[in-house]
């Protein structure tokens, strides 16, 4: 539980998160914290707040109380968000790649990586080179002008890697994103997860694959009904859990 | 009078014709969008009235609003909106489909998935961009079946502009009907109408079709 176990400078702090929808709570008093080339993945079952946090860190939702830092600058003191330039420019230091995806449909698939970076200074030619670059990487060499419903789901889930990673990350978030992919498309994406980890990459995953989870992550964080019921390493909480209320999850899971 | 004189006489009001259509294109496919965005706004005083006024504007005959918007000045108040009837007439349509398109655009604008702004959101894209870069594209492709149903049928309303003796072709058609007593010069302007048609169809066909690269 402690910050010795995992080495290294934090590059995102989540401090007790509060969120409620209408009345009803869905974090309470939430604290992560993501090292420099760390992997933590957060599973538990629907509705437990996990995407919800991940929406919360890159402000897609408005957390309610708490402090988000990134390198140890504030996004948000006390509940209260930075001012729109300063978000803006916090935006520039996470990815996320959704679950359905989201690419541009009307945007070839160099466009859609190629087009952010321009917004934030960087040439077009410079952009499209990066963007052939990790279509490379990606294993999508020869894709630039198709289009995103020419692709399957998991080649479709690689370009939207791809795009968060064109803006140079410090951390990237997933959240369940192979959760609309069947088994055999799931593979390749986690494929390309996993040589991110390797590359030591910062990452943040919502994930239900618990065996991938196992393998790519240094910390896993178990969230039920909207509190952190667990967390320490893989090898811990998703073999020996403590909590009965993690056993209880993960015997589901179990073959 | 021959057919052919009938047609070359009504032909001298298709240049009306066309005014009136293509200027209420102009004014109303942008107006629509204003109209669109304020009916679509947060605040709730300003989308409670526009709400109304689409309400009016669709529930009441366009004969009647062009009636309203050409003399209603002059009863109310003593003065006419213009002494080219061209002004009255183009105000009243532009009015009238702003808040047909204000609709089929926020019918297209509310069927964009909400990942497409989240996703804009989060690669660095402002709120203009958004919508003009990634939202306004999808939403005209979306809606184009929709706006070529207004445009056909704007193409035939154009003869309504005889109620207020506006000389666009139906009008100088219905004036020969009544001073020959013949049914003729509406066939004409039925032919003349269709063959409009004919070419907006094959214009819209061609815009979807330039559009149909992405799914």
């Amino acid at each position: 539980m402690t910050q010795e176990t995992r080495p290294g400078t934090p590059v995102l702090e989540l401090r007790n998160i509060e969120k409620s929808f209408s009345g009803s709570t869905v974090l309470r008093d939430i604290s992560v914290t993501v090292n420099r080339g760390n992997v933590v993945s957060i599973i538990g079952p629907s509705g437990s707040g996990k995407s919800t946090l991940l929406r919360c860190a890159s402000f897609l939702e408005t957390a309610d109380g708490g402090d988000i830092l990134y390198d140890g600058e504030y996004a948000m003191q006390g509940g209260r968000y930075a001012d729109k330039d300063m978000l803006w420019n916090f935006r520039s230091r996470f990815g996320l790649v959704f679950q359905n995806f989201n690419l541009f449909p009307h945007y070839s698939v160099l466009k859609n990586i190629s087009e952010p970076p321009t917004l934030r200074g960087v040439s077009k030619a410079e952009a499209e080179e990066k963007a052939r670059l990790l279509l490379g990487k990606m294993g999508l060499s020869g894709r630039e002008n198709a289009y995103p419903y020419q692709l399957s789901g998991g080649q479709q889930q690689r370009v939207a890697i791809a795009r968060a990673l064109a803006l140079e990350p410090e951390i990237l978030y997933f959240d369940e994103p192979t959760s609309a992919l069947d088994p055999e498309l799931t593979g390749e994406v986690l494929k390309v997860i996993r040589q991110l980890a390797d590359e030591k990459m910062t990452m943040v995953i919502v994930t239900h694959e618990m065996a991938f989870a196992r393998a790519v992550s240094e910390w896993v964080v178990f969230m039920d009904g909207g509190v952190i019921v667990e967390e320490g390493p893989p090898d811990l909480v998703l073999q020996n859990p403590e909590m009965e209320r993690t056993r209880q999850f993960l015997t589901n899971y179990e073959k | 009078m021959s057919f052919f004189s009938m047609m070359l006489k009504m032909s001298e009001g298709l240049s009306k014709t066309c005014a009136i259509f293509f200027l209420t294109l102009l004014f109303s496919l942008p107006l629509g969008m204003l109209v669109a965005l304020m009916r679509m706004s947060r605040n709730r005083f300003i989308s409670t009235v526009t709400r109304g006024i689409i309400s009016v504007l669709r529930g009441t005959p366009l004969m009647l609003q062009l009636l309203a918007v050409t003399y209603g000045p002059y009863y109310l108040f003593g003065f006419s909106v213009s002494r080219n009837k061209l002004i009255p007439v183009v105000i009243a349509f532009a009015i009238n489909y702003a808040a047909y398109f204000a609709e089929i655009y926020r019918g297209g604008i509310e069927s964009i998935p909400k990942g497409q702004y989240e996703a804009a959101q989060v690669l660095g894209y402002s709120r203009l961009r958004t919508f003009l870069r990634i939202i306004l594209p999808q939403v005209v492709k979306r809606i184009m079946p929709s706006i070529t149903n207004e445009v056909v049928t704007l193409v035939k309303d154009t003869s309504i502009a005889f109620t207020v003796s506006y000389q666009e072709m139906f009008t100088i058609g219905k004036q020969i009907a009544n001073s020959q007593t013949s049914f003729l010069p509406f066939v004409v302007a039925g032919i003349f109408y269709f063959a409009f048609n004919a070419i907006v169809d094959f214009g819209m066909g061609r815009v979807e079709k330039r559009l149909n690269y992405y799914r």
